[in-house]
């Protein structure tokens, strides 16, 4: 009888992202103004990401360190109120640094560290935002560690491996509607350390010349938080019911297939095309598991019904003078995120990727590339779970400036 | 060097406005209607009324109040509610005060969260103080209480019509076509229905289908749209919501007498020698409730038999009230009296829709909507389902509703009226609403 008054006060659902909207996938300044094309064209250190196979046909030692400015702005415009929310989240700072080092004695044998952050991004979304009970805040953080063995096997084949470290940490905020005295809605914050473990490995050929080939699989990583905090603020009357405590949740971050083919046209250009084949199927359910349950506070298990896909990167590099190149590139990528399942911690949609690039050799040893990366993204739906209904746009615009350094 | 770098601050200015996406001017069109005098008919849930009672608060946030905001995009002129003063308690039916979500000790020294009234009475002052002549003409004629067959009914004494009535010969109706509205809302015949259910099925009756104005639910209504539509006006008419999908009808349930293996063994032998029918088993038994059809004058509550959410809770659980004594018929509704009270809202529903049909009227199936709510569902990530409480829908004297469950109210006629009459009337933004507000 004592729980006649107040039985259950679902506490539905917590949404984290593997932000493919927001993936920062930026890695090497020169890969990044061709479309982030480069899994067979072999020039830089950014080698040891893009294909591990093809590190060891570098010249010589190589220490590259980029940084990619990355400014993202979304909106939603609601279907049925035609309000508009926006985020002002800050700009995120997501960088690489690659060196590669040829081993003594070898002239075969390469060794090199990545250190990159593909997941380094925050999503702050406006006070009072039309979705704020499916999130306000996402702030992820993960940088990976890939120490690397390159072995060329002969002057037409390599190959390598990494194995990969991923250490990240996500801040993830929502309301809960459930109001104060003051007009105050409850809010959830829950914070976690996550790692996971995974490889990079692939297969550099070059068959001829002016013909390059490369193959790649980048495993899939699972991101684990096995003791994140969470923390409510509630009314008091509630503060039973949302007991702060820790939870557990994990996150896969997808396999990638790579198929590269790069192609020397003449002496002033070349051409590369990459195609990834992404293992989002992994993604199926979001699930939080509470240290500490209670009537309102369950775990949870949210279907995110991610699918496999595709993306299609092309980029060119003209030289136009013996230490200036100049980059283009277009990439298409493929959404993983179904009708029905958009949440406005992944507002994705399929989407074109425009680069532009330069790159410039000062002397013998250094070489300073930059470049220029656009996209838009706009996704119309309703989520079948929160019944979010509305259009999502997104613009991003990432400068990239990196310094290297070879001898 | 300066110049550079500010020329570069200034890049990325340029970069991060660029950036922000645009969206184009969205379509708000009135379709059809004229919005500028929007007048709204019905009873409680019209005039905002919840907690108990009417308040300030309350009555600017009934669906019909919402409903007038959402209009004024689209040439909605002012709604003129009869506003108690903001400083007031409030005052419900019983001349009670509002309720507020609090703590209550109970007879075995228990605290819990419920309703508790703000205070012993409400401001007895709202009661015969008229504010037509200050705050009149109006365009809510939400009255508390109101059946279908009294609205047309002169001089009429309820005393929330009492306070804004222009004449004491008025009738509701009258004043709400002297407002000569070009827009109307109808949402009555709750109360036809509901003012029986509310004592258990003990006083009051069931209004009738058949019979002139003023006595048959049929006639009442064809009179009420006939005079609304006199001159051209276009509305909307809601249906009846069945009271199975309410709070509290829904709360307490009829198995709630939670017993021991050792309470239930000693209960049913208890029993046994008068009524071997009576068994009690561990685990949660029917309530012994009064039914003068019973030889006994008594038996045990059958799934689907409701308890009224305003049945004393600490007779229950101090004073036997369920198990070894009865509970009074007015605190519940038994299989038969329900069935009869659904099947003439259902009678009433046919009636409400052909209207609106051979008007040409804007139409809303709340008793579809109230069920949709009852089984709950999830809106702009809120879970919106009727539990008492926590459900976000019903306010907390579990018929009429919430702020939030106002705003969802008010949206399901701005999807009628965008339908019928091809017009793009935003949505309210219903999480901007609050719902039950937590100590």
């Amino acid at each position: 009888m004592k729980k006649i008054f107040y039985s259950s006060l679902f506490f539905t659902i917590f949404y984290i992202g593997y932000s493919q909207g927001y993936q920062v996938n930026l890695q090497g300044q020169v890969q990044q103004g061709m479309g982030g094309a480069g899994t067979a064209c072999m020039q830089d250190a950014a080698s040891l990401f893009f294909n591990p196979g093809g590190a060891s046909f570098v010249n010589g030692t190589a220490v590259d360190i980029g940084v990619t400015p990355t400014i993202a702005r979304s909106a939603f415009m609601d279907a049925n109120t035609n309000q508009v929310s926006r985020t002002n989240s800050p700009v995120s700072t997501p960088f690489t640094v690659y060196g590669l080092f040829a081993v003594k004695d070898s002239s075969k044998l390469k060794l090199g560290l990545a250190i990159y952050t593909p997941f380094g991004s925050t999503v702050q979304w406006e006070d009072g935002w039309t979705g704020r009970f499916a999130l306000t805040r996402l702030q992820l953080r993960a940088i990976f560690f890939q120490p690397t063995v390159s072995y060329k096997i002969n002057n037409k084949l390599g190959i390598g491996a990494g194995f990969v470290y991923a250490d990240g940490k996500v801040n993830l905020q929502k309301d809960i509607p459930v109001i104060d005295a003051n007009g105050n809605y409850a809010h959830a914050e829950l914070e976690g350390k996550a790692n996971g473990y995974g490889f990079n490995a692939g297969i550099y050929f070059k068959p001829i010349e002016k013909l390059s080939i490369g193959l790649t699989y980048r495993s899939q990583i699972n991101m684990k938080v096995n003791s994140g905090d969470a923390v409510f603020t509630v009314p008091a009357a509630l503060e039973a019911n949302f007991p702060d405590g820790t939870f557990k949740s994990s996150l896969p971050l997808p396999n990638v297939t790579t198929l590269g083919l790069a192609y020397q046209i003449n002496s002033k250009l070349d051409v590369a095309l990459d195609v990834n084949y992404v293992g989002w199927k992994a993604y199926d359910t979001l699930s939080f598991d509470y240290e500490t349950n209670t009537t309102s506070l369950v775990d949870t298990k949210s279907a995110r019904m991610y699918k496999n896909t595709f993306a299609f990167r092309a980029g060119a590099q003209y030289k136009i003078k013996e230490n200036l190149f100049a980059r283009l590139g277009i990439a298409y990528c493929m959404t993983p995120v179904q009708n029905g399942y958009v949440t406005p911690e992944t507002p994705d949609a399929n989407r074109i990727n425009y680069t532009a690039g330069v790159g410039y050799n000062i002397g013998k040893h250094f070489v300073l590339n930059a470049s220029f990366y656009f996209t838009h993204l706009k996704r119309t739906d309703t989520n079948l779970e929160t019944n979010l209904s509305g259009t999502f746009k997104t613009n991003v615009v990432a400068p990239g400036l990196s310094i290297g350094y070879k001898f | 060097m300066k110049n550079n770098f500010l020329s570069i601050l200034f890049l990325l200015a340029v970069i991060m406005t660029a950036c922000n996406p645009k969206f184009k001017e969205p379509n708000v069109d009135k379709g059809s209607i004229d919005a500028s005098n929007y007048v709204a008919l019905g009873s409680a849930m019209t005039a905002g009324y919840a907690d108990g009672a009417l308040y300030y608060k309350a009555q600017q946030n009934s669906y019909a109040y919402i409903l007038s905001e959402q209009l004024k995009l689209v040439g909605g002129g002012e709604f003129k509610v009869p506003f108690i003063s903001p400083s007031s308690l409030g005052i419900g039916s019983s001349n009670n005060a509002p309720s507020v979500l609090g703590n209550r000790t109970d007879c075995q020294g228990v605290v819990s969260l419920g309703p508790v009234k703000l205070a012993t009475q409400g401001d007895l002052s709202i009661i015969g103080n008229n504010v037509y002549s200050v705050q009149g003409p109006f365009n809510n004629f939400g009255v508390p209480d109101v059946k279908a067959i009294d609205v047309d009914k002169n001089a009429y004494s309820n005393m929330f019509y009492q306070r804004m009535a222009s004449s004491p010969s008025s009738s509701i109706l009258s004043d709400a076509v002297a407002k000569n509205p070009t827009f109307f809302t109808v949402m009555l015949g709750l109360n036809d229905v509901l003012n029986y259910a509310l004592k258990g099925a003990t006083a009051d009756s069931l209004t009738e289908v058949s019979g002139a104005v003023g006595v048959g639910f049929e006639a009442s209504m064809n009179n009420i749209i006939d005079k609304l539509t006199a001159n051209g006006a276009k509305g909307v008419i809601a249906n009846i919501p069945s009271i199975k999908s309410m709070a509290y009808f829904n709360t307490i349930a009829w198995n709630a007498l939670a017993l021991d293996a050792e309470k239930a063994t000693s209960l049913t032998q208890f029993y046994s020698v008068l009524n071997p029918v009576v068994v009690f088993n561990e685990g949660n038994n029917g309530f012994i409730i009064e039914d003068n059809s019973q030889p006994l004058g008594y038996r045990q509550a059958v799934e689907g038999e409701m308890v009224l959410l305003n049945v004393p809770l600490d007779s229950i659980k101090c004073f036997k009230w369920g198990s070894l004594l009865t509970i009074p018929d007015r605190y519940f509704l038994t299989l038969s009296e329900i069935q009869a009270i659904d099947d003439r809202i259902n009678q009433f529903n046919v009636i409400l829709k052909n209207i609106a049909d051979a008007k040409g009227l804007a139409f809303v199936d709340a008793h579809a909507f109230f069920s949709k709510v009852k089984t709950g569902y999830n809106y702009n990530g809120v879970s919106v389902n009727a539990a008492f409480v926590s459900g976000g829908f019903y306010s907390l004297d579990g018929l009429n509703l919430t702020p939030r469950g106002n705003a969802l109210l008010a949206n399901e006629f701005i999807k009628a009226i965008n339908e019928k009459y091809q017009a793009t009337i935003p949505h309210a933004e219903a999480t901007r609403y609050p719902a039950v507000v937590f100590p």
